[in-house]
């Protein structure tokens, strides 16, 4: 995996922080992409980060940032991500809530918002294609694809909470292991 | 209100849940309903400007921090919500080498994989409330074909996307 210098991943998360709208989700989906675009992170790191940041208390997605940037960089790389992706967004925040206690609506800004949004659901649909497709090697792909679609099904259907998704993922990962 | 019990109580709120809104109602609770330091007309201007701007919605709290306290306020929400993020550390140091095992890497990629799906999840609610005509859907697909077909970065389908948008208000 390539090691980047902690301007460039500063300068990654902060960007990310600030286009990056409709949650966490969506932010995660784009980090997942430029990391392996970048091959900063890989799958395995990747899928631990994800793992254990549905488990940790508060927004996942910043949990999600402090480890792959303490994957990628060690402790500096985890400060650095939680501070790059969470300050320039703070700001706006605070001047939004400030222009919308004061004029309620911006109809332009809203416009805006919408469009990347729909762009942010876009995205997420690639990055699960991207997520099940890099790890489906010739002849290997029934486990991505049934694990993928399964935990789609518990999720959007049954309605479980991630973090229960993610433990039958864990139960079902640990019994069905590819030689 | 004191800037450390702002804090303690907006990082209690952060604390005892697992997602960005999932706070919500602890935030009320001790700001609205116990000490009346903010309205819930001002606790959902918070929640909008988290969902019209960029980054978590967990980032409300920020703007929560701001209306109780001004500028201080919102660096106090700030703190309150990136402070449990470090809690990862430790996790991640204890995993350590237990991570290589082959077992261990099997349920991680499971968990990888159950991630592709829960990424599903989330977007199916998405799209239903974002695509409400033919260019919603035109960027939703566009944006899917250069995700996952090319290597394009992904600010500028963030900011085509914000172009167009602009575009469909203005004509």
């Amino acid at each position: 995996m390539a090691r980047p210098r902690l301007t460039s991943l500063t300068r990654l998360f902060a960007r990310v922080g600030v286009t990056v709208f409709g949650g966490g989700d969506p932010t995660i989906a784009i980090l997942q992409r430029e990391f392996y675009r970048r091959k900063w992170l890989s799958p395995e790191k990747f899928a631990i980060a994800f793992g254990i940041a549905r488990l940790t208390p508060g927004t996942n997605v910043l949990a999600f940032c402090a480890a792959s940037g303490w994957y990628i960089l060690g402790s500096l790389g985890a400060l650095a991500a939680v501070l790059a992706i969470t300050i320039p967004a703070s700001v706006l925040v605070v001047w939004l809530t400030r222009a919308y206690d004061l004029t309620g609506h911006y109809p332009l800004a809203l416009s805006i918002a919408n469009a990347l949004v729909a762009a942010a659901v876009g995205t997420m649909v690639g990055a699960a294609v991207l997520l099940v497709r890099t790890q489906s090697s010739s002849g290997r792909w029934p486990r991505p694809i049934v694990i993928a679609l399964g935990a789609f099904l518990l999720a959007y259907v049954l309605k479980l909470s991630p973090l229960q998704v993610i433990g039958a993922a864990a139960i079902v990962g640990f019994f069905w292991v590819e030689s | 209100m004191n800037l450390a019990v702002l804090y303690l109580l907006l990082v209690k709120a952060t604390l005892t849940s697992f997602s960005g809104l999932a706070s919500l109602p602890v935030v009320r609770t001790d700001f609205v309903v116990r000490r009346h330091v903010i309205t819930d007309r001002q606790l959902n201007t918070a929640v909008a400007a988290s969902r019209i701007g960029p980054g978590p919605l967990g980032i409300y709290v920020v703007s929560v921090g701001y209306l109780v306290a001004g500028a201080p306020g919102a660096c106090v929400g700030w703190l309150a919500m990136i402070t449990p993020a470090f809690l990862i550390i430790p996790m991640l140091r204890f995993l350590g080498t237990r991570a290589e095992h082959r077992r261990a890497r099997a349920v991680a990629s499971a968990v990888l994989f159950a991630g592709a799906g829960l990424m599903l999840s989330a977007a199916a609610p998405m799209a239903r409330d974002v695509i409400t005509g033919p260019l919603s859907l035109a960027i939703v697909a566009a944006s899917f074909v250069l995700i996952a077909v090319t290597r394009v970065d992904s600010l500028w389908v963030m900011l085509g996307a914000a172009v167009v948008g602009m575009l469909s208000f203005l004509f």
